[in-house]
Protein backbone atom coordinates (compact mmCIF):
# COMPACT_ATOMS: atom_id res chain seq x y z
CA UNK A 1 0.00 0.00 0.00
CA UNK A 2 2.82 2.38 0.92
CA UNK A 3 4.67 2.41 -2.40
CA UNK A 4 1.52 2.92 -4.36
CA UNK A 5 0.92 6.23 -2.56
CA UNK A 6 4.01 7.67 -4.22
CA UNK A 7 3.02 6.66 -7.74
CA UNK A 8 1.25 9.14 -9.97
CA UNK A 9 -2.51 9.21 -9.73
CA UNK A 10 -3.74 7.23 -12.71
CA UNK A 11 -7.30 6.03 -13.14
CA UNK A 12 -6.23 2.54 -12.00
CA UNK A 13 -4.65 3.83 -8.81
CA UNK A 14 -7.60 6.09 -8.12
CA UNK A 15 -9.87 3.05 -8.42
CA UNK A 16 -7.69 1.06 -6.02
CA UNK A 17 -7.70 3.90 -3.46
CA UNK A 18 -11.46 4.20 -3.72
CA UNK A 19 -11.86 0.45 -3.23
CA UNK A 20 -9.66 0.52 -0.12
CA UNK A 21 -11.72 3.44 1.17
CA UNK A 22 -14.88 1.40 0.67
CA UNK A 23 -13.30 -1.59 2.42
CA UNK A 24 -12.42 0.59 5.42
CA UNK A 25 -15.93 2.05 5.44
CA UNK A 26 -17.47 -1.41 5.52
CA UNK A 27 -15.07 -2.51 8.27
CA UNK A 28 -15.92 0.57 10.31
CA UNK A 29 -19.65 0.04 9.85
CA UNK A 30 -19.20 -3.57 10.98
CA UNK A 31 -17.23 -2.39 13.98
CA UNK A 32 -19.89 0.16 14.91
CA UNK A 33 -22.70 -2.40 14.60
CA UNK A 34 -21.00 -4.88 16.91
CA UNK A 35 -19.53 -2.26 19.24
CA UNK A 36 -23.08 -1.17 20.03
CA UNK A 37 -24.17 -4.79 20.56
CA UNK A 38 -21.12 -5.46 22.71
CA UNK A 39 -21.71 -2.32 24.74
CA UNK A 40 -25.32 -3.22 25.45
CA UNK A 41 -24.39 -6.79 26.33
CA UNK A 42 -21.48 -5.86 28.62
CA UNK A 43 -23.40 -3.12 30.40
CA UNK A 44 -26.29 -5.57 30.76
CA UNK A 45 -24.05 -8.17 32.41
CA UNK A 46 -22.44 -5.57 34.66
CA UNK A 47 -25.90 -4.54 35.83
CA UNK A 48 -27.15 -8.13 36.24
CA UNK A 49 -29.36 -8.00 33.19
CA UNK A 50 -29.24 -10.21 30.12
CA UNK A 51 -28.95 -7.56 27.43
CA UNK A 52 -30.33 -7.94 23.91
CA UNK A 53 -31.08 -11.62 23.20
CA UNK A 54 -34.15 -11.79 20.96
CA UNK A 55 -33.17 -10.85 17.41
CA UNK A 56 -31.03 -13.56 15.85
CA UNK A 57 -28.86 -16.05 17.78
CA UNK A 58 -27.73 -14.49 21.09
CA UNK A 59 -29.28 -11.22 19.94
CA UNK A 60 -26.51 -10.74 17.39
CA UNK A 61 -28.83 -9.11 14.88
CA UNK A 62 -30.30 -6.61 17.36
CA UNK A 63 -28.20 -3.68 16.13
CA UNK A 64 -28.81 -4.57 12.50
CA UNK A 65 -32.54 -4.43 13.21
CA UNK A 66 -32.13 -1.10 15.04
CA UNK A 67 -30.23 0.41 12.12
CA UNK A 68 -32.83 -0.86 9.67
CA UNK A 69 -35.49 0.77 11.83
CA UNK A 70 -33.62 4.08 11.78
CA UNK A 71 -33.19 3.95 8.02
CA UNK A 72 -36.86 3.38 7.22
CA UNK A 73 -38.12 5.83 9.83
CA UNK A 74 -39.77 9.04 8.66
CA UNK A 75 -37.25 11.83 8.34
CA UNK A 76 -38.64 14.85 10.16
CA UNK A 77 -37.30 18.38 9.86
CA UNK A 78 -38.86 20.92 12.24
CA UNK A 79 -40.72 23.68 10.40
CA UNK A 80 -38.78 26.49 12.08
CA UNK A 81 -35.41 24.82 11.77
CA UNK A 82 -32.69 26.21 9.54
CA UNK A 83 -33.24 23.64 6.82
CA UNK A 84 -29.92 23.76 5.00
CA UNK A 85 -27.77 23.68 8.12
CA UNK A 86 -30.00 21.05 9.70
CA UNK A 87 -29.27 18.78 6.75
CA UNK A 88 -25.60 19.74 6.55
CA UNK A 89 -24.72 19.15 10.23
CA UNK A 90 -24.77 15.31 10.36
CA UNK A 91 -22.65 15.05 7.22
CA UNK A 92 -20.20 17.66 8.50
CA UNK A 93 -19.92 15.67 11.73
CA UNK A 94 -19.29 12.35 10.01
CA UNK A 95 -16.82 13.31 7.28
CA UNK A 96 -13.96 14.30 9.64
CA UNK A 97 -14.69 11.26 11.82
CA UNK A 98 -14.06 8.98 8.87
CA UNK A 99 -11.24 11.18 7.57
CA UNK A 100 -9.12 10.80 10.71
CA UNK A 101 -9.00 7.02 10.24
CA UNK A 102 -6.74 7.51 7.22
CA UNK A 103 -3.61 8.10 9.30
CA UNK A 104 -3.96 5.18 11.68
CA UNK A 105 -1.39 2.43 11.06
CA UNK A 106 -2.54 -1.11 11.88
CA UNK A 107 0.79 -2.82 11.45
CA UNK A 108 4.18 -1.99 10.02
CA UNK A 109 2.90 -2.44 6.48
CA UNK A 110 -0.86 -2.09 6.75
CA UNK A 111 -1.73 1.58 6.76
CA UNK A 112 -3.68 3.97 4.59
CA UNK A 113 -1.70 7.20 4.60
CA UNK A 114 1.78 7.91 5.87
CA UNK A 115 1.71 11.61 6.73
CA UNK A 116 4.55 13.38 8.50
CA UNK A 117 2.11 15.25 10.72
CA UNK A 118 -0.34 12.37 11.26
CA UNK A 119 -1.07 13.25 14.88
CA UNK A 120 -1.73 16.89 14.07
CA UNK A 121 -4.01 15.82 11.22
CA UNK A 122 -6.05 13.73 13.64
CA UNK A 123 -6.47 16.52 16.17
CA UNK A 124 -7.19 19.17 13.54
CA UNK A 125 -9.89 17.21 11.78
CA UNK A 126 -11.63 16.08 14.92
CA UNK A 127 -12.11 19.77 15.80
CA UNK A 128 -14.42 20.18 12.81
CA UNK A 129 -16.90 17.73 14.32
CA UNK A 130 -17.38 20.13 17.24
CA UNK A 131 -18.55 22.77 14.79
CA UNK A 132 -21.02 20.31 13.30
CA UNK A 133 -22.44 19.50 16.73
CA UNK A 134 -22.92 23.17 17.64
CA UNK A 135 -24.42 23.68 14.20
CA UNK A 136 -26.84 20.78 14.62
CA UNK A 137 -27.90 22.15 17.99
CA UNK A 138 -28.40 25.64 16.64
CA UNK A 139 -30.12 24.66 13.40
CA UNK A 140 -32.72 22.58 15.28
CA UNK A 141 -34.17 25.76 16.79
CA UNK A 142 -34.80 23.95 20.06
CA UNK A 143 -33.60 25.12 23.45
CA UNK A 144 -32.45 21.70 24.63
CA UNK A 145 -30.58 21.10 21.41
CA UNK A 146 -28.92 24.52 21.66
CA UNK A 147 -27.92 23.92 25.29
CA UNK A 148 -26.48 20.54 24.36
CA UNK A 149 -24.56 22.06 21.47
CA UNK A 150 -23.15 24.84 23.65
CA UNK A 151 -22.09 22.42 26.36
CA UNK A 152 -20.45 20.28 23.75
CA UNK A 153 -18.46 23.19 22.36
CA UNK A 154 -17.31 24.32 25.81
CA UNK A 155 -16.34 20.79 26.77
CA UNK A 156 -14.59 19.83 23.58
CA UNK A 157 -12.56 23.01 23.41
CA UNK A 158 -11.46 22.84 27.02
CA UNK A 159 -10.46 19.19 26.75
CA UNK A 160 -8.78 19.48 23.38
CA UNK A 161 -6.05 21.56 25.03
CA UNK A 162 -4.90 18.91 27.57
CA UNK A 163 -5.40 16.20 24.93
CA UNK A 164 -2.96 17.86 22.56
CA UNK A 165 -0.46 18.80 25.27
CA UNK A 166 -0.52 15.31 26.78
CA UNK A 167 0.70 13.76 23.51
CA UNK A 168 3.48 16.32 23.20
CA UNK A 169 5.47 14.12 25.62
CA UNK A 170 5.15 11.18 23.23
CA UNK A 171 6.16 13.38 20.30
CA UNK A 172 9.24 14.56 22.21
CA UNK A 173 10.28 11.01 23.07
CA UNK A 174 9.77 9.73 19.51
CA UNK A 175 10.94 12.86 17.74
CA UNK A 176 8.19 12.64 15.12
CA UNK A 177 4.48 13.18 14.59
CA UNK A 178 4.22 10.34 12.12
CA UNK A 179 2.02 7.71 13.78
CA UNK A 180 3.74 4.85 11.99
CA UNK A 181 7.18 5.84 13.28
CA UNK A 182 5.76 6.38 16.77
CA UNK A 183 4.41 2.82 16.70
CA UNK A 184 7.66 1.46 15.31
CA UNK A 185 9.88 3.05 17.94
CA UNK A 186 8.22 1.35 20.90
CA UNK A 187 10.19 -1.69 21.92
CA UNK A 188 9.53 -5.41 22.06
CA UNK A 189 8.93 -5.51 25.81
CA UNK A 190 5.81 -3.95 27.28
CA UNK A 191 7.73 -1.72 29.70
CA UNK A 192 9.31 -0.01 26.70
CA UNK A 193 5.93 1.16 25.41
CA UNK A 194 5.08 4.79 25.90
CA UNK A 195 2.44 4.27 28.56
CA UNK A 196 4.94 3.55 31.34
CA UNK A 197 7.57 6.24 30.65
CA UNK A 198 4.77 8.68 29.81
CA UNK A 199 2.40 7.61 32.56
CA UNK A 200 1.18 11.18 33.35
CA UNK A 201 0.61 11.87 29.67
CA UNK A 202 -1.20 8.56 29.31
CA UNK A 203 -3.63 9.21 32.18
CA UNK A 204 -4.35 12.76 31.01
CA UNK A 205 -4.80 11.51 27.45
CA UNK A 206 -7.30 8.83 28.47
CA UNK A 207 -9.38 11.24 30.58
CA UNK A 208 -9.35 13.95 27.90
CA UNK A 209 -10.14 11.39 25.21
CA UNK A 210 -13.20 10.08 27.07
CA UNK A 211 -14.34 13.67 27.40
CA UNK A 212 -13.79 14.34 23.70
CA UNK A 213 -15.92 11.29 22.96
CA UNK A 214 -18.76 12.75 25.06
CA UNK A 215 -19.06 9.48 26.96
CA UNK A 216 -19.89 8.90 30.61
CA UNK A 217 -18.72 10.41 32.98
CA UNK A 218 -18.43 13.38 30.63
CA UNK A 219 -21.63 12.95 28.63
CA UNK A 220 -23.09 16.32 29.60
CA UNK A 221 -23.91 17.40 26.03
CA UNK A 222 -26.53 14.67 25.86
CA UNK A 223 -27.45 14.34 29.51
CA UNK A 224 -30.86 12.76 28.99
CA UNK A 225 -32.20 13.65 32.42
CA UNK A 226 -31.58 17.37 31.87
CA UNK A 227 -31.57 17.96 28.13
CA UNK A 228 -33.80 15.16 26.76
CA UNK A 229 -31.06 14.11 24.33
CA UNK A 230 -28.90 17.16 23.85
CA UNK A 231 -27.88 18.42 20.45
CA UNK A 232 -29.69 15.72 18.47
CA UNK A 233 -33.16 16.03 20.08
CA UNK A 234 -34.79 17.10 16.84
CA UNK A 235 -33.04 14.58 14.64
CA UNK A 236 -34.64 11.32 13.66
CA UNK A 237 -34.15 8.45 11.28
CA UNK A 238 -31.21 8.61 8.94
CA UNK A 239 -29.72 11.87 10.22
CA UNK A 240 -29.85 10.70 13.85
CA UNK A 241 -28.10 7.51 12.74
CA UNK A 242 -25.31 9.65 11.31
CA UNK A 243 -24.71 11.40 14.63
CA UNK A 244 -24.61 8.06 16.44
CA UNK A 245 -22.30 6.67 13.78
CA UNK A 246 -19.96 9.65 14.24
CA UNK A 247 -19.83 9.00 17.95
CA UNK A 248 -18.90 5.34 17.53
CA UNK A 249 -16.42 6.00 14.72
CA UNK A 250 -14.63 8.30 17.16
CA UNK A 251 -14.60 5.45 19.68
CA UNK A 252 -12.85 3.38 17.02
CA UNK A 253 -10.44 6.21 16.21
CA UNK A 254 -9.55 7.01 19.82
CA UNK A 255 -9.07 3.33 20.69
CA UNK A 256 -6.76 2.88 17.70
CA UNK A 257 -4.90 6.10 18.48
CA UNK A 258 -4.38 5.09 22.13
CA UNK A 259 -3.07 1.74 20.96
CA UNK A 260 -0.58 3.30 18.57
CA UNK A 261 0.56 6.16 20.80
CA UNK A 262 0.82 4.50 24.17
CA UNK A 263 0.28 0.75 23.98
CA UNK A 264 2.96 -0.18 21.48
CA UNK A 265 0.71 -0.52 18.43
CA UNK A 266 1.38 -3.86 16.76
CA UNK A 267 4.32 -4.85 18.99
CA UNK A 268 4.13 -8.03 21.07
CA UNK A 269 4.18 -7.44 24.85
CA UNK A 270 7.06 -9.87 25.39
CA UNK A 271 9.88 -10.22 22.87
CA UNK A 272 9.52 -14.02 22.52
CA UNK A 273 5.84 -13.67 21.54
CA UNK A 274 6.97 -12.17 18.24
CA UNK A 275 5.70 -15.10 16.20
CA UNK A 276 2.08 -13.96 16.62
CA UNK A 277 1.33 -11.53 13.77
CA UNK A 278 1.25 -7.83 14.67
CA UNK A 279 -2.32 -7.30 13.59
CA UNK A 280 -3.50 -9.76 16.29
CA UNK A 281 -1.72 -7.75 18.99
CA UNK A 282 -3.13 -4.55 17.56
CA UNK A 283 -6.66 -5.95 17.62
CA UNK A 284 -6.25 -7.28 21.17
CA UNK A 285 -5.06 -3.94 22.50
CA UNK A 286 -7.68 -2.10 20.49
CA UNK A 287 -10.44 -4.34 21.88
CA UNK A 288 -9.19 -3.81 25.45
CA UNK A 289 -9.37 -0.04 25.04
CA UNK A 290 -12.92 -0.30 23.66
CA UNK A 291 -13.86 -2.57 26.56
CA UNK A 292 -12.34 -0.08 29.01
CA UNK A 293 -14.51 2.70 27.59
CA UNK A 294 -17.64 0.55 27.98
CA UNK A 295 -16.63 -0.51 31.47
CA UNK A 296 -16.21 3.14 32.43
CA UNK A 297 -19.69 3.91 31.14
CA UNK A 298 -21.23 1.19 33.30
CA UNK A 299 -19.31 2.34 36.38
CA UNK A 300 -19.20 6.10 36.61
CA UNK A 301 -21.96 8.62 37.31
CA UNK A 302 -22.09 11.83 35.29
CA UNK A 303 -20.13 14.76 36.73
CA UNK A 304 -21.43 18.33 37.08
CA UNK A 305 -20.61 21.12 34.63
CA UNK A 306 -18.48 23.10 37.12
CA UNK A 307 -16.57 19.96 38.09
CA UNK A 308 -16.01 19.23 34.42
CA UNK A 309 -14.50 22.64 33.73
CA UNK A 310 -12.52 22.58 36.97
CA UNK A 311 -11.06 19.19 36.15
CA UNK A 312 -10.11 20.24 32.64
CA UNK A 313 -8.46 23.57 33.37
CA UNK A 314 -7.18 23.18 36.92
CA UNK A 315 -6.04 19.54 36.97
CA UNK A 316 -5.46 18.14 33.50
CA UNK A 317 -3.88 21.21 31.90
CA UNK A 318 -1.23 21.76 34.65
CA UNK A 319 -0.55 18.01 34.75
CA UNK A 320 0.01 17.79 31.02
CA UNK A 321 2.25 20.88 31.07
CA UNK A 322 4.23 19.35 33.94
CA UNK A 323 4.56 16.18 31.85
CA UNK A 324 6.03 18.14 28.94
CA UNK A 325 8.45 19.88 31.29
CA UNK A 326 9.57 16.66 33.02
CA UNK A 327 10.02 14.92 29.66
CA UNK A 328 12.12 17.80 28.38
CA UNK A 329 14.34 17.80 31.48
CA UNK A 330 14.74 14.02 31.29
CA UNK A 331 15.64 14.09 27.59
CA UNK A 332 18.13 16.89 28.16
CA UNK A 333 19.83 15.24 31.15
CA UNK A 334 19.86 11.54 30.29
CA UNK A 335 19.37 11.04 26.58
CA UNK A 336 21.47 13.76 24.98
CA UNK B 1 -5.94 27.68 -25.73
CA UNK B 2 -5.37 25.51 -22.70
CA UNK B 3 -1.63 25.25 -22.49
CA UNK B 4 -1.76 23.63 -19.06
CA UNK B 5 -1.49 19.98 -18.24
CA UNK B 6 -4.57 18.61 -16.53
CA UNK B 7 -3.05 16.98 -13.44
CA UNK B 8 -4.56 16.07 -10.09
CA UNK B 9 -2.75 19.01 -8.53
CA UNK B 10 -4.28 21.39 -11.07
CA UNK B 11 -7.81 20.13 -10.35
CA UNK B 12 -7.21 20.28 -6.60
CA UNK B 13 -5.96 23.85 -6.94
CA UNK B 14 -9.15 24.89 -8.69
CA UNK B 15 -11.38 23.11 -6.21
CA UNK B 16 -9.66 24.86 -3.29
CA UNK B 17 -9.61 28.20 -5.10
CA UNK B 18 -13.34 28.00 -5.73
CA UNK B 19 -13.84 27.03 -2.08
CA UNK B 20 -11.87 30.04 -0.83
CA UNK B 21 -13.56 32.52 -3.13
CA UNK B 22 -17.07 31.18 -2.59
CA UNK B 23 -16.49 31.14 1.15
CA UNK B 24 -15.23 34.70 1.17
CA UNK B 25 -18.02 36.03 -1.04
CA UNK B 26 -20.72 34.23 0.94
CA UNK B 27 -19.21 35.52 4.17
CA UNK B 28 -19.84 39.06 2.93
CA UNK B 29 -23.23 38.55 1.37
CA UNK B 30 -25.04 36.37 3.91
CA UNK B 31 -26.90 38.04 6.76
CA UNK B 32 -27.13 35.39 9.50
CA UNK B 33 -24.06 35.30 11.74
CA UNK B 34 -23.96 31.50 11.88
CA UNK B 35 -24.10 31.23 8.09
CA UNK B 36 -21.33 33.81 7.74
CA UNK B 37 -19.08 32.00 10.20
CA UNK B 38 -19.66 28.75 8.35
CA UNK B 39 -18.66 30.22 4.99
CA UNK B 40 -15.57 31.57 6.71
CA UNK B 41 -14.82 27.98 7.72
CA UNK B 42 -15.05 26.90 4.07
CA UNK B 43 -12.53 29.59 3.12
CA UNK B 44 -10.16 28.51 5.90
CA UNK B 45 -10.34 24.86 4.89
CA UNK B 46 -9.66 25.88 1.29
CA UNK B 47 -6.58 27.75 2.51
CA UNK B 48 -5.43 24.66 4.39
CA UNK B 49 -5.82 22.69 1.16
CA UNK B 50 -3.62 25.25 -0.63
CA UNK B 51 -0.94 24.79 2.02
CA UNK B 52 -1.07 21.03 1.46
CA UNK B 53 -0.57 21.61 -2.26
CA UNK B 54 2.46 23.77 -1.44
CA UNK B 55 3.84 20.89 0.65
CA UNK B 56 3.53 22.84 3.88
CA UNK B 57 1.57 20.15 5.69
CA UNK B 58 2.39 21.41 9.18
CA UNK B 59 1.01 24.84 8.40
CA UNK B 60 -2.05 23.29 6.75
CA UNK B 61 -3.15 21.26 9.75
CA UNK B 62 -2.29 23.97 12.26
CA UNK B 63 -4.49 26.23 10.14
CA UNK B 64 -7.40 23.79 10.46
CA UNK B 65 -6.75 23.19 14.17
CA UNK B 66 -6.61 26.87 15.14
CA UNK B 67 -9.34 28.16 12.88
CA UNK B 68 -11.78 25.32 13.50
CA UNK B 69 -11.59 26.20 17.20
CA UNK B 70 -11.84 29.89 16.42
CA UNK B 71 -14.88 29.34 14.20
CA UNK B 72 -16.63 27.41 16.98
CA UNK B 73 -16.01 30.22 19.45
CA UNK B 74 -17.11 32.86 16.94
CA UNK B 75 -20.26 30.86 16.30
CA UNK B 76 -21.06 30.74 20.00
CA UNK B 77 -20.60 34.50 20.27
CA UNK B 78 -22.75 34.88 17.19
CA UNK B 79 -25.49 32.80 18.77
CA UNK B 80 -25.32 34.48 22.17
CA UNK B 81 -24.88 38.12 21.23
CA UNK B 82 -26.97 38.73 18.15
CA UNK B 83 -30.71 38.57 17.77
CA UNK B 84 -32.16 36.20 15.23
CA UNK B 85 -35.43 37.94 14.50
CA UNK B 86 -34.71 38.83 10.85
CA UNK B 87 -32.20 41.64 10.52
CA UNK B 88 -33.97 44.39 8.55
CA UNK B 89 -32.68 44.63 5.00
CA UNK B 90 -30.79 47.84 4.26
CA UNK B 91 -32.35 50.01 1.59
CA UNK B 92 -30.45 49.58 -1.67
CA UNK B 93 -28.25 52.40 -2.88
CA UNK B 94 -27.93 52.01 -6.61
CA UNK B 95 -25.03 54.42 -7.23
CA UNK B 96 -23.11 52.83 -4.35
CA UNK B 97 -23.28 49.40 -5.90
CA UNK B 98 -22.48 50.79 -9.34
CA UNK B 99 -19.36 52.50 -8.07
CA UNK B 100 -18.27 49.34 -6.26
CA UNK B 101 -18.73 47.34 -9.47
CA UNK B 102 -16.64 49.80 -11.48
CA UNK B 103 -13.92 49.77 -8.82
CA UNK B 104 -13.85 45.98 -8.69
CA UNK B 105 -13.67 45.69 -12.47
CA UNK B 106 -10.85 48.22 -12.62
CA UNK B 107 -8.92 46.33 -9.95
CA UNK B 108 -9.47 43.07 -11.81
CA UNK B 109 -8.25 44.65 -15.06
CA UNK B 110 -5.16 46.02 -13.36
CA UNK B 111 -4.29 42.73 -11.70
CA UNK B 112 -4.98 40.75 -14.84
CA UNK B 113 -2.76 43.04 -16.89
CA UNK B 114 0.02 42.89 -14.30
CA UNK B 115 -0.11 39.13 -14.11
CA UNK B 116 -0.08 38.75 -17.88
CA UNK B 117 2.90 41.10 -18.14
CA UNK B 118 4.87 39.55 -15.30
CA UNK B 119 7.86 37.48 -16.23
CA UNK B 120 7.83 34.20 -14.35
CA UNK B 121 11.24 33.06 -15.51
CA UNK B 122 12.40 29.83 -13.95
CA UNK B 123 13.91 30.73 -10.61
CA UNK B 124 15.98 28.12 -8.81
CA UNK B 125 13.86 25.07 -8.12
CA UNK B 126 12.36 25.24 -4.66
CA UNK B 127 13.21 22.21 -2.54
CA UNK B 128 10.85 21.82 0.43
CA UNK B 129 12.32 20.45 3.65
CA UNK B 130 12.01 16.71 4.12
CA UNK B 131 10.26 17.16 7.46
CA UNK B 132 8.98 20.70 7.58
CA UNK B 133 7.76 20.44 11.17
CA UNK B 134 11.37 19.88 12.19
CA UNK B 135 12.55 22.71 9.96
CA UNK B 136 10.01 25.16 11.38
CA UNK B 137 10.88 24.15 14.94
CA UNK B 138 14.60 24.62 14.34
CA UNK B 139 14.10 28.04 12.75
CA UNK B 140 11.78 29.17 15.54
CA UNK B 141 14.34 28.39 18.20
CA UNK B 142 17.42 29.66 16.39
CA UNK B 143 16.95 32.49 13.89
CA UNK B 144 13.55 33.68 15.01
CA UNK B 145 13.70 33.09 18.75
CA UNK B 146 13.23 36.77 19.72
CA UNK B 147 10.12 37.42 17.60
CA UNK B 148 8.75 34.07 18.75
CA UNK B 149 9.16 34.93 22.42
CA UNK B 150 7.74 38.42 21.85
CA UNK B 151 4.63 36.95 20.26
CA UNK B 152 4.27 34.57 23.21
CA UNK B 153 4.46 37.50 25.64
CA UNK B 154 1.91 39.42 23.58
CA UNK B 155 -0.48 36.47 23.68
CA UNK B 156 -0.01 36.08 27.44
CA UNK B 157 -0.76 39.78 27.93
CA UNK B 158 -3.93 39.50 25.86
CA UNK B 159 -4.92 36.40 27.78
CA UNK B 160 -4.44 38.01 31.21
CA UNK B 161 -6.21 41.14 29.98
CA UNK B 162 -9.23 39.09 28.96
CA UNK B 163 -9.36 37.43 32.38
CA UNK B 164 -9.12 40.80 34.17
CA UNK B 165 -11.91 42.28 32.04
CA UNK B 166 -14.15 39.25 32.59
CA UNK B 167 -13.48 39.34 36.34
CA UNK B 168 -14.37 43.04 36.58
CA UNK B 169 -17.67 42.37 34.90
CA UNK B 170 -18.43 39.44 37.19
CA UNK B 171 -17.94 41.48 40.39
Amino acid sequence: MGDRLNESLSWGNALIFTLWGVVLLILVLGFVTYAIYFERKVIGWMQHRIGPNRVGPLGLLQTVADILKLLIKEDTIPRKADRVLFILAPALAYVPAFGVLAVIPYTQNLYFADINVGLLYYVALSGITTIAIVLGGWASNNKYALLGGMRSAAQMISYEVPLVISVVGVIMVSGTMNLRSIGEQQGDWFWQWNFLPQIIGFVVFIIAAVSELNRTPFDLPEAESELVAGYHVEYSGFRFAFFMLTEYVYVYAIAALTTVLFLGGWQAPLAFLDFVPGIIWFLLKFASVVFFLIWLRATMPRIRVDQLMGLGWKVLLPLSLANVFITAVYLELFVK
Amino acid sequence: MWNVELTGEFIAFFVFAVMIITGAVMMLSLTQVVHMVLSLLAAFIGMAGMFVLLQAEFLAFVQVLIYAGAVTILMIFGIMMTNHQGEGAEFPRAWHEGLAAVGALALFGLLFYAIRQADFSQVTAYAPAEDNTLAIGKLLFTGYVVPFELVSVLLTVAFIGAIVLAKKEAD
